[in-house]
């Protein structure tokens, strides 16, 4: 009776075990726990960047700065502790509140200077990228030290990495966030009609303000832990990954008109790119071809989104800003 | 002028046109003819079926059934907003088919821009030379190299006039070209009306102002509801008659007037001399608890600018609001928590979530109380939307339907429902009704006189003149701005509110 | 119109301002072959701004125009490894790729409604893949390093006379005939006009959503077209050639004019504006700053551009309405006497 609201969470679980049926009857390796370990620890980073994203995404607008962002907040997050030799907490917590105001910014541009989001968020993503070279010196360095700083990526708990329970942490108090508290609500209402909520006693200002910040500061916990995983940070470390968070999202549900959108989804949406990628990989498909598939993927789910492809008729994407 | 029209040569015309939404008879059998070189009113009430008449006519839509012939050529049942065109058929829209950005030369001429010579490019001294000769020769206060974005209202009507012109139109369809427009552009608009009379071009003009319709046109043709009711040649016309040919002296027409009852509860509200430049001035009126204050007044008076900014949306300019003995300065959320609701027009754009569900509609304006600490108690939630469900009948009674799926009433419910569910003292109900079938329609009224017998206030601001009548304990009509008349407890008829609205005072020309 | 004249003449200064800079420091600026240089690098940018320019003129978005010149060039380096086919037969089928990539945009664009970024973000996505998988590669499967020798495919990377590079001749013929073509023909007026107000438009007689397509393919093709000239001046290709390079284009044509918010901008704007982001970056490289810097010049030139035309738009729309309000008033004055 209350499985209504999940439906598109539940169709797309209904999607996702096929595809692993397929795929492990395709790679015997695949059902392996150590490469469905694999698959999480990739899904990690998406996951963690995509349960900030989503709030501009909703709002009706994108944030295509989180790759750059959470570069750099490697990068930061590494001169902190081995350049000025900050305590790792202080440093991490320094990095978030960089994340934070750099979120700020974009949203205070978009929020308030109404000038569109792709173009603040992807001007954002060119100059982070620059200050990520000029603080690392354009190069690749390798972070060794301190070492619960390199647990955070590296370390285990109950077996299972540590990434995974940030992950699942973040996008449970962002499910809970948007599904519960009257904030949701308010970002909801925003995308869905941005009038209609703020005759409602909504501020759509102030909501994109903290919509961008959130999602700034996402990005910066999603670089620390890349940092910490990988133990190196270069400017480029997370190029592109904007694109993966964006597939995962709309494949998740998360309507590209706003107003719409799960984080269940989302992280489902992840894992089934990560899955679809892994997939590849075991049956020896050439790295190449990765992004051809990304990005069909992410036509397919936004025609299936619109209601283009289902048999019922009709999407909701009457009114397009 | 009227050797014009007695040569007798019909432009348009359309022979018992029919045409029905789903079940619904909006036009039947409607006979229509429009003479060359005539202005020709077409007035009647919201609903009437003019708007849909100018459609079937333009071909935004396709008539059921009936013949149309314009300038003697037969328009067939499949028409086209282009074949429409290529026929003659200009539509002066208020602002939305020019480009800005680009100048009056251009405009005027897109899509047949002259060329240079044989090549394909556009001779640009020419088109300039072309606009120019055409605004010269109407005398328009306009430039052919003005840009549209730097140029007013008016003079973008104008512009719209001289593309239709410039295509060749023979008829040009006009719908309430004056609601946005200064009085001096009005008396522009007049003037270039008669000149394309003169020139031959005939006119149909759309209009809720009595006193144009009076001042321009050669005929008239009332409807009412979606019926032909009568044809007015130029010596019948008079303001009183077309009003009491719109309302109608049907029997169950007549039975809705009202006799206004005598308010004694305390006030609620107490507006003085508020103003805001360019939308109304001066407007002071006292509004006591459990009363039903209608707003009348025609589009573009001011009764929805009126009510945005009480309720804080809008700016005021000057004036004073007194809100239970304390002055009051509105703002969406002082409101709100005030305990004051508002129903904006224009549910679709204003005031649904679409995409959401009826719970979550329910709950947007009510998470103060659903969530003090920023955590929505669901419960809670699910509990307002059960009640605001039941409370209004809404149907499906389902708390998890989008509300974008829901019919026209049931979503109009859901708006009403959101402030329903709360400690509600004073709510403003703009248009409610527009587009809704009439079972839900009842209910809505039920529900407003409902809130009014539980003590809270309503102002009510509609079009709709049996509703005004029949909701209003008292009623305000706004006539360019200002508070023309207010009638309390007296007998109340819609003829009455039209006919204030219309600028006409009690007593005088009377029919 | 006189704002754009303003903005314009505010442009050429700060380029005037630069160039005097720049030739204290390094004398070198001025020989006549870094000068050459510059146009050349301004060209590069240059012919895929001339196609950008009309997308955000047409209201549009095109995040694939990196993508399109990276497989291109794969295109005609597969070509000049693999067959004996003459320049003049395999350049125009490699053009196909842009004109079937605009095809694609703008199907999914105009027959869905979808989001113009996020299809074009998509379609990048795809065709850096395509551009992956078709590069030429060694026994070992990695991608190889094809040195172009072909003499006829070299040309187009060279100078004419001595002096001029060809790729400068084809911007400045290129951006000349697309500016006449937008204010001189019906065509353009319609792109213009769709940009502007697509209702409007389309109420008025334009097929917007030919206009549309078309644009997307004129973008694409513009970014093959450079293709073939940065690829021939190099006289290599990778299969990330051009990926990332959208971003210099957005910010040569933004700084030139054009708006995001369609049916405003012309070619004029956008030549000048490449102009100015190959000066920039020469400056950086030439003053020995870091080129790290230059992304970070590129994106703060978006930013403080876009903000700039919005908040000056905004200003002037506050003045009108004031006006507006003014007269109003006064009218209102009037009728009450």
């Amino acid at each position: 009776m209350k499985i209504k609201p999940l439906t598109q969470d539940v169709r797309l679980l209904l999607v996702l075990l096929p595809l692993m049926a397929v795929l492990s009857t395709l790679s015997p390796r695949f059902l392996t726990l150590d490469n469905l370990t694999n698959v999480v620890w990739s899904v990690c980073l998406i996951g963690i960047l995509a349960s900030g994203a989503i709030y501009p995404r909703i709002t009706g607008g994108i944030d295509l700065s989180l790759g750059s962002m959470a570069a750099l907040s490697g990068i930061v997050v590494d001169m902190f502790m081995n350049r000025f030799g900050f305590h790792w907490i202080l440093a991490i917590a320094l990095t978030l509140l960089i994340g934070a105001l750099i979120g700020l910014f974009n949203g205070f541009i978009v929020a308030k200077i109404k000038v569109p989001a792709f173009v603040v968020t992807m001007a954002a993503k060119t100059y982070l990228y620059g200050v990520g070279l000029v603080v690392s010196q354009g190069a690749m360095l390798a972070i060794l030290k301190p070492k619960p700083f390199i647990a955070i990526g590296t370390g285990r708990f109950l077996g299972l990495p540590i990434p995974i329970y940030i992950m699942f942490a973040l996008a449970l108090s962002s499910q809970f966030i948007l599904k519960r508290s009257a904030f949701g609500r308010k970002v909801m209402a925003v995308g869905a009609n941005e009038v209609a909520a703020k005759l409602s006693g909504v501020d759509p200002d102030s909501i994109r303000l903290a919509a961008y910040t959130i999602s700034g500061v996402t990005s910066a916990i999603g670089g620390v832990v890349l940092a910490s995983l990988t133990q190196q940070v270069f400017a480029a470390a997370a190029s592109g990954v904007e694109l993966d968070v964006m597939t995962a999202l709309v494949i998740g549900g998360t309507s590209p008109i706003g107003g719409r959108g799960s984080v269940a989804g989302g992280l489902i949406g992840a894992i089934m790119v990560a899955f679809i990628v892994n997939g590849l990989n075991l049956m020896n498909v050439p790295a190449s071809f990765h992004p051809i598939v990304t990005g069909s993927v992410i036509i397919v789910a936004l025609l299936l989104n619109e209601g283009y492809l289902s048999p019922k008729k009709g999407g909701l994407s009457s009114a397009r800003r | 002028m009227n050797d014009n029209s007695a040569d007798g040569g019909i432009l348009l015309e359309c022979r018992s046109v029919t045409k029905s939404y789903s079940g619904t008879t909006v036009l039947d059998k409607v006979d229509f003819s429009i003479r060359r070189g005539e202005v020709h009113a077409l007035v009647g009430e919201n609903g009437a079926g003019k708007s849909t008449l100018v459609k079937l006519i333009t071909g935004v839509t396709n008539r059921d059934s009936g013949d149309i012939v314009f300038d003697g050529k037969t328009v067939p049942l499949e028409h086209s907003r282009k074949l429409s065109q290529e026929l003659g058929i200009a539509v002066i829209y208020q602002e939305l088919s020019l480009i800005p950005g680009m100048t009056v030369a251009q405009n005027i001429f897109l899509t047949k821009e002259p060329l240079l010579g044989k090549t394909r490019l556009i001779d640009s001294k020419k088109m300039n030379r072309m606009a120019q000769e055409l605004i010269e020769k109407y005398e328009f206060p306009l430039k052919a190299t003005d840009f549209i974005d730097r140029i007013s209202i008016a003079q973008r009507q104008l512009v719209e006039i001289l593309k239709a012109l410039s295509g060749h139109a023979s008829l040009m369809i006009m719908d309430e070209p004056s609601s946005s427009l200064t009085k001096t552009e009005v008396e522009m608009l007049f003037r270039i009306i008669h000149s394309l009379r003169a020139e031959g071009i005939s006119v149909l003009y759309i209009s809720h102002r009595m006193e144009e319709v009076y001042a321009l046109s050669d005929r008239v043709t009332v409807l009412r509801d979606g019926k032909l009711v009568s044809v007015l040649d130029k010596e019948r016309i008079s303001p009183a008659e077309i009003i009491r040919l719109m309302i109608g002296h049907k029997l169950e027409e007549a039975a809705i007037h009202h006799q206004l009852p005598r308010i004694e509860s305390g006030v609620v509200l107490e507006v003085e001399g508020l103003t805001s430049v360019g939308k109304f001035q001066d407007i002071s009126f006292l509004l006591h608890e459990g009363e039903v204050l209608g707003i009348g007044g025609l589009v573009g008076s001011g009764r929805t600018e009126l009510v945005r900014a009480l309720y804080g949306i809008d700016p005021i300019d000057a004036g004073k609001i007194t809100y239970f003995g304390k002055p009051f300065a509105p703002s969406v959320r002082a409101s709100i928590a005030a305990g004051i609701g508002f129903i904006p027009e224009e549910r679709r754009l204003q005031g649904i979530l679409a995409t959401q569900s009826v719970t979550r509609n329910i709950g947007i304006p009510n998470l103060d109380l659903l969530a003090p600490r920023g955590v929505v108690r669901v419960k809670a939630e699910q509990e307002y939307s059960l009640r605001g469900i039941k409370l209004l009948n809404v149907k499906p009674p389902n708390p998890d339907q989008l509300v974008g799926n829901l019919s026209g009433g049931n979503q109009q419910k859901v708006v009403l429902a959101k402030w329903l569910v709360r400690d509600l003292k004073l709510i403003f109900i703009d248009e409610p009704t527009v587009g809704i079938d009439i079972g839900a329609k009842e209910e809505i009224y039920d529900h407003v006189r409902k809130l009014a017998g539980m003590g809270v206030s309503v102002i009510l601001v509609s079009s709709d003149l049996p509703e005004l009548t029949r909701l209003s304990d008292r009623v305000i009509v706004l006539r360019k701005g200002k508070v023309f008349h207010e009638f309390k407890e007296c007998m109340l008829t819609s003829e009455m509110i039209l006919r204030a609205a219309s600028g006409i005072t009690e007593g005088s020309d009377e029919n | 119109m006189s704002r754009q004249a303003v903005r314009r003449i505010i442009l050429l200064a700060l380029m005037l301002l630069i160039c005097l800079m720049i030739s204290r420091v390094n004398p070198i600026f001025f020989s006549v072959g870094n000068i050459m240089k510059l146009f050349q690098e301004a060209a590069q940018t240059g012919i895929v701004a001339v196609g950008f320019t009309l997308v955000l003129i047409a209201g549009g978005m095109d995040m694939s125009i990196g993508a399109v010149i990276a497989v291109t060039s794969m295109v005609c380096v597969n070509f000049l490894t693999y067959t004996k086919l003459p320049v003049a037969v395999f350049v125009p089928i490699s053009l196909l790729v842009g004109a079937l990539t605009g095809l694609f945009n703008g199907y999914f664009i105009t027959r869905f409604k979808l989001p113009e970024f996020i299809v074009t973000l998509a379609s990048k996505s795809i065709l850096s893949g395509i551009a992956l998988v078709i590069a030429v590669k060694d026994s070992m499967g990695f991608v190889k390093n094809v040195y172009i020798q072909n003499e006829t495919y070299i040309w187009f990377g060279g100078q004419a006379f001595g002096l001029v590079y060809r790729a400068t001749i084809a911007f400045v013929v290129l951006g000349v005939a697309t500016q006449i073509f937008m204010k001189k023909t019906r065509a353009g007026t319609n792109i213009y006009a769709t940009g502007a107000n697509a209702q409007a438009a389309s109420l008025s007689g334009i097929n917007t959503t030919r206009t549309v397509i078309g644009i997307y393919m004129f973008s694409s093709i513009c970014a093959s077209i450079a293709a073939i000239f940065i690829s021939s001046r190099m006289m290599t290709a990778m299969p990330e050639l051009g990926i990332g390079s959208e971003m210099d284009v957005i910010a040569a044509v933004v700084i030139g004019g054009t708006s995001f918010s369609g049916g405003q901008g012309d070619l004029w704007g956008t030549m000048l504006g490449a102009v100015f982001m190959a000066l920039v970056k020469n400056v950086i490289l030439k003053m020995g700053i870091s080129p790290w810097v230059q992304p970070i010049v590129i994106g703060g030139i978006i930013v403080i551009t876009v903000i700039f035309d919005v908040s000056q738009k905004k200003l002037a729309e506050k003045l009108a309405t004031k006006a507006k309000l003014r007269k109003l008033a006064l009218e209102g004055g009037q009728a009450a006497a």
